[in-house]
């Protein structure tokens, strides 16, 4: 029988002795080293780039490492506007409204909401999963993949549910998802020339005799993708852009003079134990 | 095909509406409180360990005493209170700002939903593992299953639980192993593979097995499904965090591993001017 006789070893690996960073210059104080007088972003002095700029430039720059263009702006802007609440019957916004009425404090309300939207199902985790197929296919026409996820969609009639053909595409609650198709044209044509979100369009008219389309993860990957951000910060962008909607929503419920009550808890007609669950 | 005007099949949706339907259990104000055909109350309550609940929570499945104890033995090995280990950190980080313990815990234990160590490396390796055994049964040797994780012929090869960050073998193997000898189980399939390719993973690149090439072959051995698996491990760092953490939130706060501006090492553009957008 093989035995773990040799001594654990430390690798011989060198971490860094100071983080590193592009993103970020602190100039200490001339009194205290452990306070900054000043803040850059990729070089722009912070005070500098409050007077100057908008919210979503700066996010663009935090993420991008440069000033976007003004039709980069508006686009992004527009995204966190069209997706700025997933609305009270997403379970990521339930989740905040559990917790607010529950009376969790109120500092926790964000990180449990983003932590039930980072999922692979219409959460960040679907995002990420839409702008890596986005990416690998949208320089070819739809056409060329339209096939594959066809024949997915015949696997797809056995299961319950909703069926997603690729990240970011498929039916919603048996159907298409309206404000997903809308605010996807709406964004497509703020955007000249070829674009991930143009390719998305053409590829949905593809899916829709199979009631399938955009669905809210694929429209924000495409967007997240004609404005250059990575797949990895895809995730975190749009629990980022949903945040406001969830939070709001959980505040609501929690002030100290919301009982309850005022969410459902189901009686005993309507929490149905199954036989098996039962003491038997 | 044109559906454009009829209307969608809701029925599946339409029968969840409004209503929880539960093969787990539930509450009765007054009554018993269900679990998996257990009173919750009178069954296991002073009567089952806390990890022989977690597993019937999980799987739906009451196990012997011994598996449950083997699974507190691999959470043990997992609470290690060093402030450097990654999730641990962060523990001591909002120790350091005052968060509250459950914030804390909560932070620590998502950071081990990590693609390099923590639970987050759990199905990866369970695709490897039962991938290799289908492969032995086939006739594939160990060599040869090492062999086909290298990119090319002369390169390391690279395969989750033979690769522990920071340290090559783990100690807690050998606790591990004396664990699963007292309690009395045999090693199944998935283990004994595990041991197999550690031992050509030795001979061949000195690298050792580390506590993920052991614990999960071993928990498939027990008939555990990949879900379960993740799900019975998903909070395996708490306790370390939580040391961590209430050693920080002891002390004043911003006094764990103090930064001055300079301890970080700015390497992006210099200072530059803002243009007028537009």
């Amino acid at each position: 029988m093989p035995k773990m006789k040799d001594k654990v070893q430390k690798r011989q690996v060198k971490f860094v002795s100071r983080s590193v960073t592009r993103i970020w210059d602190e100039q200490a104080s001339e009194h205290n080293p452990f306070l900054a007088e000043h803040c850059r972003c990729y070089g722009y002095d912070l005070l500098e780039l409050m007077r100057k700029c908008s919210f979503p430039e700066v996010l663009y720059l935090l993420f991008r490492g440069e000033l976007p263009t003004g039709e980069q702006a508006r686009l992004l802007e527009t995204l966190m506007i069209a997706f700025i609440n997933p609305g009270p019957r997403h379970p990521a916004t339930r989740a905040a409204m559990y917790a607010g009425v529950g009376k969790t404090n109120t500092s926790r309300i964000l990180p449990i909401a983003s932590s039930v939207l980072g999922g692979a199902h219409l959460g960040s985790e679907e995002v990420e999963a839409a702008m890596l197929f986005i990416k690998r296919h949208y320089r070819f026409a739809p056409s060329r993949i339209t096939g594959d996820l066809i024949d997915g969609l015949a696997e797809g009639e056995e299961r319950q549910g909703d069926f997603h053909v690729a990240p970011g595409f498929g039916s919603r609650f048996g159907g298409i998802d309206p404000l997903p198709q809308k605010i996807a044209a709406m964004l497509a044509g703020m955007s000249a020339g070829a674009s991930a979100l143009q390719w998305g369009c053409s590829l949905v008219e593809k899916l829709t005799p199979y009631k399938m389309g955009w669905l809210v993860p694929g429209v924000a990957a495409a967007v997240l993708v004609d404005l250059g951000f990575l797949p990895q910060a895809g995730a975190g962008l749009f629990q980022l852009i949903c945040s406001p909607g969830l939070l709001a929503h959980g505040l609501e419920l929690a002030g100290p003079y919301t009982p309850i009550t005022a969410m459902p808890f189901l009686d005993e007609d309507h929490y149905i134990i199954e036989p098996e669950a039962r003491k038997r | 095909m044109n559906r454009k005007h009829e209307k969608d099949d809701v029925a599946f949706w339409q029968e969840r509406r409004g209503i929880i339907r539960t093969r787990k259990g539930g509450w009765i104000p007054g009554g018993i409180v269900h679990n998996h055909g257990y009173s919750l109350v009178d069954d296991l309550i002073g009567k089952a360990s806390y990890f022989q609940v977690l597993i019937l929570n999980v799987t739906g499945r009451f196990p012997e005493r011994r598996l449950a104890d083997w699974l507190e033995a691999h959470f043990i090995c997992h609470s290690y209170p060093d402030a450097r280990i990654w999730c641990n950190h962060i523990g001591s980080l909002a120790g350091t700002m005052q968060a509250s313990p459950v914030a804390a815990s909560s932070a620590g234990v998502l950071a081990s939903d990590s693609r390099m160590y923590g639970p987050g490396t759990i199905l990866a390796f369970i695709d490897f593992i039962t991938d290799a055994v289908v492969k032995k049964r086939n006739g594939t040797s160990a060599e040869e299953i090492v062999r086909l994780c290298q990119r090319r012929p002369a390169a390391k090869p690279t395969i989750l639980g033979y690769a522990r960050p920071v340290a090559n073998g783990d100690e807690r193997i050998p606790a591990m192993e004396r664990v699963t000898r007292e309690l009395g189980f045999a090693r199944g399939k998935h283990l004994a593979l595990a041991f197999e390719i550690d031992e050509v993973m030795h001979r061949q690149h000195n690298e050792r097995m580390n506590l993920l090439a052991y614990s999960i072959p071993f928990l498939c051995d027990q008939g555990f499904s990949a879900k379960e698996i993740y799900r019975l491990l998903s909070v395996l760092v708490c306790s370390g965090v939580l040391a961590c953490y209430s050693e920080a939130a002891d002390n004043p706060p911003e006094s764990f591993f103090a930064l001055q501006c300079c301890d970080i090492d700015y390497q992006g553009p210099k200072p530059r001017e803002v243009p007028s957008l537009e």
